[in-house]
């Protein structure tokens, strides 16, 4: 791998407008050491001899390469608290804003797809606990899912190692969680309880209406890997199961302007989600 | 613990018939007309009903709903009504019609169609359809283009397109293309960044 | 310098961006990037520019929708002045970019220091 030439210029350039328009994500000179060094890496992974053998197979995106590719540049390991910046955000603003005309005791409807092995629904939960004053004031519903069935098994358990809590402080450990075995640890059976999983494939509209209309969803670092047909039928499904001035979160390296145009923008100190926007009906 | 856990889904609602569906398109309810329009995708029959609500619609997210439909559909119905709506005045239903558009499976064949219309708009809007086939395909159409094009921003679309998937075969036609337009600047311009990357590579390719 | 006037090309051709950015950079400007109109918006809400450069025809959000949605946006950031570009020149282009919301029109391929003039004139700057 250290003997594959250094990219030429132009190939930076092409690879980096290449990027930039299917992903949003935006590399400049400043970040050449870290996009090459991952060129070669994948070069070598596919077996490739090329840079331009290499681009067609990312432009083609044989075998979910262009995934591949962004990796690297992305937080894909999943562990709690991960990306907490939109947790505050959810505390911070999206609660304000979607309780602002709730009655105490209405219900408030959390989904967080893809769920993966749980981490991410379990740490709305705990957040909530953990940060948001009026957490008892609300019927508050979180709802875990996706396509594969075997990391909702996973997710059911509620069993974690040491990677997955890495961001947890030892009192946060200790008062939702109680040792396993060697090096794990089970999430209190209360929280495993609060959480409920389905599987769910984005793209059928059958699987996402059944889960009914939420207030905020995570949908973090997967719509920006379908492809043009998939990515609007996911995205429309997700606005279909958003209330009115209900709230999405995408992956902190995606934004909506590569994959719809149906939401609208909303910047908040801690983060950039999108809004549903919450006009009763008509606008003619 | 305040977290509840509801334990069945939500009940989808009970599956209208076509008729229904296709009446709810006219509904004065905005959010009416897309659970109808996104609906109608399952319907056979539904294309000829969505082109002609599409041409009506003024909400910009139904009219996305229905462009989606009739892409999924894909019927020759659906797709001369998107082709239809690529010569559209309206430059949010072009948008909505070629977005639609770079869905369809048959993509290869609409493209190859409309970069030889006689309207250079359309052959403009359809350079940017060729991106999304395989670089060979699309080179190769692109160039075919650009070998006869007099049209200065026709040449300007197909070059941008040619900076992603042009190879060494794209050359020739680049430096004619160059030689027809010496006093365009911009193509001037683009012309030689497209050279420059290209030259790189087939440099690279021969290591 | 700090007090440079910002522009944001909005245009779906990285070419075309990259044209503007060698012209307007030298000429003073400081240059950003969105290459359609929700983009466009997005970046708006982080940042205030003194132009935008806005192309008709780009993938989910066109020009005219772009600017007829940053015209009804609180104040500061609607009242960004705006110049439409376009291969259309018909005069119901014109009508429609003006009923938009555009301070100005260019047709395309633009002209060099035409880009340059308008850029300085829209942002207040002396020509």
């Amino acid at each position: 791998m250290t003997d594959a030439p250094p990219l030429s210029r132009e190939e930076f350039q092409q690879l980096c407008d290449y990027l930039y328009r299917r992903t949003g994500m935006v590399f400049t000179e400043t970040k050449r050491y870290y996009v090459e060094r991952r060129v070669h890496e994948r070069m070598s992974a596919t077996a490739s001899l090329t840079f331009p053998s290499y681009f067609a197979r990312l432009r083609s995106n044989a075998h979910a390469e262009l995934e591949h590719f962004i990796n690297a540049f992305t937080v894909n390991e999943t562990y709690f608290y991960r990306e907490d910046h939109q947790l505050a955000c959810l505390t911070n603003d999206l609660l304000v804003e979607r309780t602002r005309s709730k009655k105490a005791g209405s219900s408030i409807r959390i989904w967080s797809v893809p769920c993966s092995t749980g981490e991410e629904p379990y740490s709305i939960a705990l957040w909530l606990l953990e940060n948001w004053p009026l957490v008892d004031d609300y019927e508050i519903e979180i709802l875990g899912s996706d396509i594969d069935t075997q990391v909702l098994a996973h997710a059911q358990e509620g069993i974690f190692g040491k990677r997955a809590l890495m961001r947890l402080s030892p009192h946060l450990v200790a008062r939702y969680f109680s040792p396993y075995q060697e090096d794990q640890w089970k999430i209190l059976d209360e929280l495993r309880d609060s959480v409920r999983f389905s599987v769910v494939n984005l793209v059928e509209r059958n699987d996402t209406r059944r889960q009914g209309r939420f207030d905020v969803i995570f949908c973090r670092n997967v719509l920006i890997y379908f492809d043009d047909a998939s990515r609007r039928i996911a995205a429309e499904n997700l606005y279909e199961n958003l209330l009115p001035g209900g709230f999405i979160c995408l992956g902190h390296t995606e934004s909506m302007s590569r994959i719809s145009p149906l939401f609208e923008v909303r910047r908040f100190s801690d983060a950039i989600v999108y809004q549903r926007p919450a006009g009763g009906g008509d606008h003619e | 613990m305040p977290f509840i856990r509801k334990t069945g889904d939500v009940s989808p609602p009970a599956a209208q018939d076509a008729r229904l569906i296709l009446q709810a398109l006219a509904s004065p309810v905005s959010e009416d007309r897309w659970m109808a329009a996104r609906a109608a995708t399952e319907l056979e029959d539904a294309d000829l009903a969505l082109s002609q609500a599409l041409r009506t619609e003024t909400d910009p997210r139904v009219r996305e709903a229905m462009f989606t439909g009739l892409a999924r559909i894909g019927t020759p119905v659906a797709v001369e009504s998107l082709l239809s709506m690529l010569r559209s005045d309206s430059a949010s239903l072009r948008t909505g019609a070629l977005d639609a558009l770079r869905m369809l499976r048959s993509l290869g064949a609409v493209a190859s169609q409309l970069l030889r219309d006689a309207d250079p708009d359309i052959r403009i809007l359809s350079c940017e359809l060729a991106r999304s086939l395989p670089a060979a395909e699309a080179s190769g159409l692109l160039c075919e283009l650009l070998a006869g094009e007099q049209n200065v921003n026709v040449c300007a679309a197909a070059i941008e397109v040619l900076a992603e998937v042009g190879g060494p075969e794209a050359l020739a036609t680049l430096a004619d293309c160059a030689g027809r337009f010496r006093s365009a600047a911009f193509l001037q311009f683009a012309i030689s960044a497209v050279r420059d990357r290209i030259n790189v590579k087939s440099a690279s390719t021969r290591d | 310098m700090n007090n440079l006037k910002i522009i944001l090309i909005v245009d779906d051709a990285s070419l075309v961006r990259l044209y503007y950015r060698s012209i307007l950079e030298p000429a003073g400007f400081r240059v950003m990037e969105a290459l359609n109109g929700v983009e466009a918006l997005e970046k708006l809400q982080s940042v205030t520019v003194d132009l935008l450069i806005v192309d008709i025809n780009m993938p989910l959000m066109d020009g005219l929708t772009m600017l007829e949605t940053l015209r009804q946006k609180e104040l500061r950031i609607a009242s960004t002045p705006a110049l439409i570009t376009s291969t259309e020149s018909a005069e119901k282009d014109f009508a429609a970019a003006r009923a938009a919301g555009a301070n100005h029109y260019l047709v395309k391929p633009i002209d060099r220091d035409a880009l340059v003039q308008f850029a300085r004139m829209l942002c207040g700057e002396p020509l």
